[in-house]
């Protein structure tokens, strides 16, 4: 199995090396990097593409939240943090695993089951969205409905809805987001939801699963008759 | 007068308590020798203006000489007087008083002004000892009893406040961010450099001794105030490494004086939480100690800025600046203040 790329994001040097005196018992985990802070955390993420992070909350300058929010692709994340039970309660979807400093042995050990598991699987493109004060981390395959909003892209999941800052192009190209497809310039929709299609005098009409009718126009229509006949 | 319910008090008392002595005189007067309701209601009338009156001047009198916040032993012999001379001022108001209403109210067989003094001046006397015996003792035992009250409700105030203190205390001491924090350092350090590890033992030893289990003691002296900001600080220091330094500079002319406890401990650890951990580079905190016009002058720096949040939440200096107006009566002051990018936390403390 090929070895998995680890990042320790921590302001405390002695609370890195902590953790990676803890990941010396794993050695299909390679420590591939260091961060002190967000901004350094984000360079290495480009640039080192690591499999999982390990990442403190409050760090001087943009916290461990925040990072979270500025990448477009979401390693495998694991919290560790000394006690922010105010800053995880924000969760609304608490699929992300937390460690609290100083970690147990046997907490860390299963923490490690998961993430070794999770990272074996095929992962799941997820996507992390700081809306109206909580938290979401969002799997792609579960949004049906992308809308653009000013700046913002409105995502529609389940009956909720959340704000994401980032365009529609941008996540077009984002592989990540490749089950979905551009409708026009303002919606794109995720191909697995798709009930139906009615061809009409504009174009065409797609009817989700969830009750949602998206029209495209005479040209995205002969687009999504080529791919769905490709 | 109405805004006070005190004076309010007062003068329902004095009319309703004087106009029932009026009254049962009557009815006893009525069932002796008859009775008049022109006289009546002069008797009446009279009685409640003159014994108001006097009496209210001995208020005046009183509380101009501050007699209701004197202690029980002192107030005593003060009374032991004064009853007497308002018997006797109560003599001379009631021996015209009743002369001028018999004038009035055509009597049979003519008395000398001398002749009804000498006739019923001693009865009155003795009277008027009872009355004002009555009236002064429930004046001033009213104003003793709800100066007790006052002063117990000061004392359990201040007992409350400083218990909120040391709970907010433990709270702080064991932030648990904080320590937390240090025992994941402490526990770091055990394999990398096990001194250090012992050396961070040792410190949070003692801030956990002195803030959990230092009893009631609300002053220390100021050295053992200073030795606890510097065990927290150094303790810091282990886990924030180069991010933090520190200094003290203690001026030497201090007097030997005690302060709040924890209060120089609570402004570093603000030093930290709301500075020097929001710096990327870190910084200093510089405490400062100085003696100026019988002031004692403790001063902290550290880089940062001031929010408006961060001065209105924190907890521990809400309950400095409690402690400090309680203690000192608003003559110790606390500030909290911005420049160039440096925040300034500030107490001044009388030494008497």
């Amino acid at each position: 199995m090929k070895s998995i790329k680890a990042l320790i994001i921590d302001d405390e040097r002695s609370a890195r090396a902590e953790m990676g005196r803890m990941l010396k018992k794993y050695p299909q985990v390679t420590v591939i990097g260091e961060a002190a802070d967000a901004d350094e955390a984000q360079d290495m993420i480009l640039l080192l593409k690591p499999d999982l992070l390990f990442l403190d909350i409050q760090m001087p300058g943009r916290s461990g939240f925040d990072l979270l929010e500025s990448l477009e692709h979401l390693p495998h994340v694991i919290f560790v943090t000394a006690f922010d039970t105010y800053a995880l309660q924000a969760f609304e979807v608490s699929a992300l695993d937390y460690l609290m400093k100083p970690v147990r042995e046997e907490r860390f050990a299963k923490a490690m089951d998961l993430v070794l598991k999770g990272l074996e699987e095929k992962a799941e493109p997820t996507v992390f969205v700081k809306d109206r004060g909580k938290y979401f981390l969002i799997k792609w395959h579960t949004v049906h409905l992308v809308e653009s909003v000013d700046n913002y892209a409105r995502l529609h999941f389940g009956t909720e809805q959340v704000l994401l800052r980032s365009s529609l192009n941008k996540l077009e190209d984002n592989p990540d987001c490749s089950m979905f497809f551009r409708a026009s310039r303002g919606q794109m929709f995720n191909l697995n939801f798709v009930r139906s299609a009615e061809k009409n005098d504009e174009g065409m009409t797609v009817l989700l699963q969830t009750g949602d009718r998206i029209q495209l126009s005479e040209r995205q229509a002969v687009k999504f008759r080529n791919l769905r006949f490709s | 007068m109405r805004k006070d319910p005190n004076i309010s008090r007062y003068w329902k008392c004095q009319l309703a308590g004087w106009t029932i002595a009026s009254l049962y005189w009557t009815f006893t007067g009525a069932l002796y020798g008859g009775f008049q309701l022109g006289l009546g209601l002069a008797q009446l009338i009279s009685d409640v203006l003159l014994y108001v009156l006097i009496t209210h001047l001995y208020r005046n009198f009183a509380l101009s000489n501050k007699w209701q916040d004197l202690a029980l032993d002192r107030l005593v012999p003060r009374l032991v007087i004064a009853i007497p001379v308002m018997a006797v001022i109560y003599t001379l108001v009631t021996v015209l008083k009743l002369y001028g209403i018999k004038a009035l109210f055509p009597h049979p067989g003519h008395q000398s002004l001398e002749l009804f003094f000498r006739l019923n001046g001693l009865n009155i006397f003795m009277a008027g000892i009872r009355l004002m015996a009555i009236w002064l003792l429930a004046y001033h035992l009213y104003h003793y009893a709800r100066r007790e009250i006052r002063i117990a409700g000061e004392k359990s105030k201040l007992e409350l406040s400083f218990k909120e203190a040391q709970l907010n205390n433990l709270s702080a001491q064991l932030n648990p961010h904080f320590l937390f924090n240090a025992l994941n350092t402490i526990k770091s350090l055990i394999y990398t450099q096990p001194d250090a590890a012992g050396r961070g033992v040792d410190l949070l030893s003692e801030l956990l001794r002195s803030g959990l289990y230092k009893g009631n003691t609300m002053l220390v002296p100021l050295e053992e105030e200073i030795a606890i900001a510097k065990d927290y600080l150094e303790l810091e220091s282990l886990r924030l490494e180069e991010r933090l330094s520190y200094e003290f500079d203690i001026e030497e002319n201090i007097p030997q004086v005690s302060v709040p406890r924890l209060s120089v401990q609570t402004l570093v650890e603000n030093a930290v939480k709301h500075g020097i951990v929001h710096e990327k580079s870190g910084g200093k905190v510089s405490v400062s100690v100085s003696f100026r016009d019988d002031l004692l002058v403790i001063r902290v720096l550290n880089p940062g800025t001031l929010t408006l949040t961060e001065e209105g939440s924190g907890i521990g200096l809400q309950n400095l600046k409690e402690r400090l107006l309680i203690r000192y009566k608003g003559k110790a002051t606390f500030n909290l203040c911005q420049n160039d990018k440096q925040v300034c936390a500030e107490i001044k403390i009388p030494v008497i």
